[in-house]
């Protein structure tokens, strides 16, 4: 058997970290392999497109409304080919420490999961950038060995993207690679990629900007579901594999705030 | 799923300061607590005079915001220099855990030679005994006890927390402080039955150094018995066997019955100074099979773990330290609920029993006759 895969994929808000994370464990649902993604973002959306539309329960909404979870099947979901989904959930903005939050859902999780031990691959789809203690958890808990951080060729995402690879190292955490989801910026396949190699780790996918990934999550599915023969699928496919088959990671060397400014001109 | 308990508005110890105690009783030279420099400030300081070092983080506003990793690791070096401790313990407080502090990378950090015990608590446990046994898990962990005397002392703590939800002082939303019977009254009550030639069981049911004192009680008991003239009519109960507990709690049973030297005959051994909660059906099955007819027991400790069907028929005399204990103490039946006010404090750090209130109200009285 081969051993298990425990990934985060980390990078700025609103860069596409959700519907990456689901796209690829749909793809690799697809080979075959269990997997089990697990939604930190308040917003949870990381598992709605594996679920038809559908929202579950949240961890922490579990726990506001006081029910004490017991067991896997209270907070645990299958959805597409049988992806088991968890979603942690988050405090209302304003009241309550949504670090916090995930540290404790991390820790209930990992006490009433048993089925997470037979997953071949498990997916941790982290809040915005690496910021407080709790952001970084399910690394700091033992729950994620290699991380994956997704950029586009634009300023504010590299930048966070250099941030990630600062917390990285100073969490002792290897980088897998960089993964860019495009927005069309010009030149933007060759700056994430230079941005890449001077960080010491590689450009794994390149993940165009189509409008058919949007269309399909409007409608509650993923790409691989619903579009199966698109090519953006193939890129998520082949994404899916680069990730199964990666033993490569390396300690990322964050750039200086200069370098990074020359990169992206 | 099930809904959470209801919740309970009275103070009520704390996980971090359970921690602390257990740490103790694993025979820990020195705990570091990584937090605010007040956290547990009273417990703490009583614990140094258990022969305990508490020393703190000092986590302070800036700790808050930016973490407090390279002053623990600091702090674990710096014990390690000063005190060279042959044990370590590191408990974590509300505000290191909220903000997400790892034990365990400052420990390995500072790569010390002595085993340290890591705690990851915070003081918002309903049950106080989940820092207990998350420093029992530590200590499994890097071998200090092992499996057999980790799942024992699970055992042991689930019904402690049994105990004091049905009975105790996690049994209603709020419970009135009180300082229950006054000592004098319950005093000639028990001189009374006793010069009547009534029988009576003695019961020591205590929770590990608090046995220094409710021993006391004991001995008082036995010294009016003889001077009465009827101590035949007594026999005394005691979980002071000193072949069970963490290393700390063995040595309190042999402390205390050591300085009982001959003069007081324990007739019956109930379990260790940690099994008080499970120590009410060895009580019930010696009462069935040889006490049935006596009349009255005298219960010192936690006597609210002592079924009530094991004492039908006897007037009871019950003595706590919980001034919150009183009135659930009340409410089961006990007749008589004496308080020993500040009995913890007196009983850190000695070796030998300490003079109770009732004890000493006791033989006053006798003198007397
Ligand atoms: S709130 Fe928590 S950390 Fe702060 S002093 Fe109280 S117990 Fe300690």
């Amino acid at each position: 058997m081969n051993p298990q895969k425990r990934i985060a994929i980390y990078g700025k808000g609103g860069i596409g970290k959700s519907s990456t994370a689901s796209n690829v464990a749909a793809a690799c649902a697809d080979e075959g392999y269990n997997v089990m993604i697990i939604g930190c973002d308040p917003k949870s959306d990381s598992s709605i497109t594996l679920l038809g539309g559908k929202r579950i329960p949240t961890i922490l909404d579990l726990l506001r409304e006081g029910m004490e979870i017991e067991k896997e099947e209270d907070v645990v979901f299958e959805g597409y080919k049988a992806v088991k989904c968890v979603e942690v959930g988050g405090p209302e903005p304003g009241i309550g420490c949504a670090g916090r939050g995930i540290i404790v859902a991390i820790q209930k999780l990992k006490k009433i999961s048993q089925s997470m031990k037979e997953m071949d691959l498990i997916i941790y789809d982290v809040p915005g950038d690496i910021v407080c203690g709790g952001f970084v958890a399910p690394i700091r808990k033992g729950l994620v060995n290699e991380a994956y951080v997704l950029t586009s060729g634009e300023y504010m995402p590299l930048y966070a993207a250099n941030n990630i690879c600062k917390g990285l190292s100073r969490i002792n955490t290897k980088l897998s690679g960089v993964i860019c989801n495009s927005r069309s910026v010009s030149r933007e396949e060759e700056i994430v990629s230079k941005f890449a190699n001077e960080i010491g780790s590689d450009l794994v996918a390149f993940i165009p900007k189509e409008q058919i990934v949007q269309d399909c999550e409007r409608d509650g599915y993923s790409v691989l579901e619903k579009a199966g023969d698109t090519d953006i699928a193939e890129v998520y496919r082949t994404l899916a594999r680069n990730i199964m088959a990666s033993d490569c990671a390396v300690d990322p060397r964050a750039l200086t705030d200069e370098r990074l400014r020359e990169l992206t001109r | 799923m099930q809904q959470k308990n209801l919740s309970i508005m009275h103070p009520r110890p704390s996980s971090i300061v359970a921690a602390l105690y257990t740490l103790r009783d694993l025979n820990v030279e020195v705990a570091i607590l990584h937090g605010p420099p007040g956290c547990s400030f009273k417990h703490a300081r009583l614990l140094e005079e258990d022969g305990i070092r508490v020393v703190t983080t000092a986590l302070d506003e800036n700790g808050f915001v930016f973490g407090g990793h390279d002053r623990l690791v600091d702090m674990l070096q710096k014990v390690e220099e000063r005190f060279s401790p042959k044990r370590i313990g590191v408990v974590g407080t509300c505000v290191s855990m909220i903000i997400g502090e790892e034990l365990h990378e400052a420990v390995m950090e500072a790569n010390l030679d002595a085993p340290v015990i890591e705690v990851e608590v915070h003081a918002g446990y309903n049950d106080n005994t989940k820092g207990v046994l998350f420093a029992l898990e530590s200590a499994l962990d890097v071998g200090i006890i092992d499996r057999q005397e980790f799942e024992r002392q699970q055992h042991l703590l689930n019904e402690a927390t049994n105990v004091e939800k049905k009975y105790g002082a996690a049994s209603k939303e709020y419970l009135e402080p009180s300082r229950g019977d006054v000592k004098y009254t319950v005093a000639k009550r028990v001189i009374e039955m006793l010069k009547a030639g009534k029988k009576g069981i003695c019961i020591l049911n205590a929770k590990k150094e608090t046995a220094y004192m409710f021993a006391d009680i004991t001995v008082a008991l036995q010294e009016v018995a003889v001077k009465l003239g009827v101590e035949d009519n007594i026999v005394n109960f005691a979980n002071l066997d000193t072949e069970l507990g963490l290393p700390r709690v063995r040595q309190h049973a042999e402390h205390i019955l050591a300085d009982m030297h001959d003069n007081v005959k324990i007739d019956e051994i109930i379990g260790g100074l940690d099994e008080y909660p499970i120590a009410g059906q060895q009580v019930r099955q010696l009462i069935e099979s040889k006490y049935k007819d006596f009349d009255f027991a005298v219960i010192a400790g936690v006597p609210h773990a002592i079924p009530m069907e094991a004492l039908e028929g006897m007037e009871l005399i019950s003595i706590t330290n919980g001034p919150r204990q009183v009135h659930p103490l009340k409410d089961m039946g006990h007749e008589h609920v004496l308080v020993e006010i500040d009995l913890h404090p007196k009983t850190l750090g000695v070796t030998n029993i300490v003079e109770s209130e009732f004890g000493a109200t006791l033989r006053q009285l006798a003198l007397e006759e």
